[in-house]
């Protein structure tokens, strides 16, 4: 049977340490990759993930359930996103490798996949992470919200304590400064 | 390029994302005026194709693959022994080793027969017991001292091991095999690091040979030139002065 994450939330508080670990094994991706794709670290971005669940694990008694849990869950990771860039004072670097490591490449190739797919993949995706490395912490966080965990801009202007308006437009903005960069520097790889 | 005129108003931004991300959130009439509108605005139909192209190269990006993400959230308490200070870790590493030595009645000398290690619960060699004091050199001293020091140790854990019960031997000797296991670990790492600064050094002397060899073909090669260049001079001089005598010989012969 499949428990819904309140019930969850619920019976954890009862003392149950294996709904937790529940949780934490539904959630864990998602929180790692919203703190990879704010930070841009991956070791970083993982004790991001760590310390969200174990602040999360201290504050359930507390949760009241007064916003759903993952967004309860969103909130903490981003402020810890937020803690980290404020603490390391500078614009958030994707580390792209330095070069195509080809063991890596193929060990993550598809099956189906040639070398020269994966490695025009990885080369777009290391476009999109310095494009994204470029955006104000706040259109990032908008666009990663709204791109990668598919809520909804009501939920990220709660998450983030801003009007409705407000996330449009920075999703907007975000877009358009991507759109700019992806092309200068598509244009640049040819 | 063609700039065009959009009279759509103020928060066309909002609607066009709004339209993008087919959000419930955005009010239907807002939507509604967007898609009449979009069909008669150039400019807009081509935002909304660049920004769609945007999104299909931002689903591409997807973030590595976490190592063992969820062992450190569930295991916490398997970090304690990386969250000792590494002086922490090298003092407990020393006080296993004094006390390996203790147990296992290590005896170091230096003498006329070089250095030895000696360990087990071997008989003591008479010579050790009856050596001088006054002959021995200061660091002997030193080493008596620590010897007797580890000797006393010893028979104090002995004798505080001796009344246990066999379920703290137990644990006792569980824990010797785990600190065993950690400095293992610890000389494992070392050795590791060695061998990678070995690979290292290796490889850059490796480099700085080629370096060397390459310069040294560079300078033979300049060398071989300049002296190739000489001998053909020297060639050229000999062939002149054998034309100029064959000229006057056959200038003679014809006199």
């Amino acid at each position: 049977m499949t428990w819904t994450d309140e019930e969850l939330v619920a019976k954890s508080i009862g003392g149950d340490a294996d709904s937790f670990n529940q949780l934490v094994l539904r959630w864990e991706r998602p929180i790692y990759a919203l703190a990879y794709r704010t930070i841009g670290r991956q070791e970083d971005a993982r004790d991001v993930c760590q310390e969200t669940f174990l602040r999360a694990f201290r504050a359930l008694p507390g949760f009241r359930g007064q916003a759903k849990f993952s967004s309860w869950l969103y909130r903490i990771a981003l402020n810890l996103c937020r803690d980290w860039i404020r603490r390391e004072r500078r614009a958030p670097v994707v580390q792209p490798p330095e070069d195509v490591d080809l063991i890596e490449l193929a060990a993550a190739a598809e099956p189906s996949e040639s070398i020269e797919d994966l490695v025009a993949r990885k080369d777009l995706m290391r476009l999109v992470e310095s494009a994204m490395a470029l955006l104000p912490d706040e259109q990032r966080t908008a666009i990663v919200l709204k791109e990668y965990h598919g809520l909804t801009f009501q939920e990220i202007a709660e998450l983030v304590g801003c009007p409705l308006s407000t996330v449009k437009t920075r999703l907007y903005q975000g877009l358009i400064v991507l759109r700019r960069e992806l092309s200068k520097n598509s244009k640049a790889e040819r | 390029m063609t700039e065009f005129l959009c009279e759509y108003g103020d928060d066309r931004d909002g609607a066009i994302v709004a339209f993008l991300y087919d959000d419930a959130d955005g009010s239907p009439g807002e939507r509604t005026r967007f898609e009449t509108h979009l069909p008669t605005c150039a400019r807009c139909r081509a935002d909304v194709a660049a920004l769609r192209g945007v999104r299909t190269q931002l689903a591409r990006w997807s973030p590595p693959e976490p190592i063992d993400l969820r062992s450190t959230i569930n295991n916490q308490h398997a970090r304690w022994w990386r969250d000792i200070p590494a002086w922490a870790q090298v003092a407990a590493a020393l006080l296993f080793l004094g006390v390996s030595a203790g147990v296992a009645n290590l005896d170091v000398r230096y003498d006329g027969n070089g250095l030895s290690i000696r360990t087990g619960w071997s008989t003591r060699s008479g010579v050790a017991q009856s050596a001088s004091p006054a002959n021995d050199a200061p660091w002997r001293a030193d080493l008596a001292a620590l010897e007797r020091q580890l000797k006393t140790e010893l028979r104090a854990i002995q004798a505080s091991s001796r009344p246990a019960p066999a379920q703290t031997v137990r644990a006792a000797s569980a824990t010797d095999a785990d600190v065993t296991r950690r400095v293992r670990a610890l000389v494992e790492d070392s050795e590791k690091r060695q061998q990678r600064e070995l690979a290292l050094r290796i490889a850059g002397l490796l480099r700085d040979v080629n370096a060397q060899r390459q310069s040294d073909l560079v300078k033979i090669d300049r060398t071989l030139g300049v002296v190739q260049n000489s001998v053909g001079i020297e060639v050229m001089k000999n062939r002149q002065q054998i034309n100029q005598m064959d000229l006057l010989y056959r200038a003679s012969q014809k006199q």
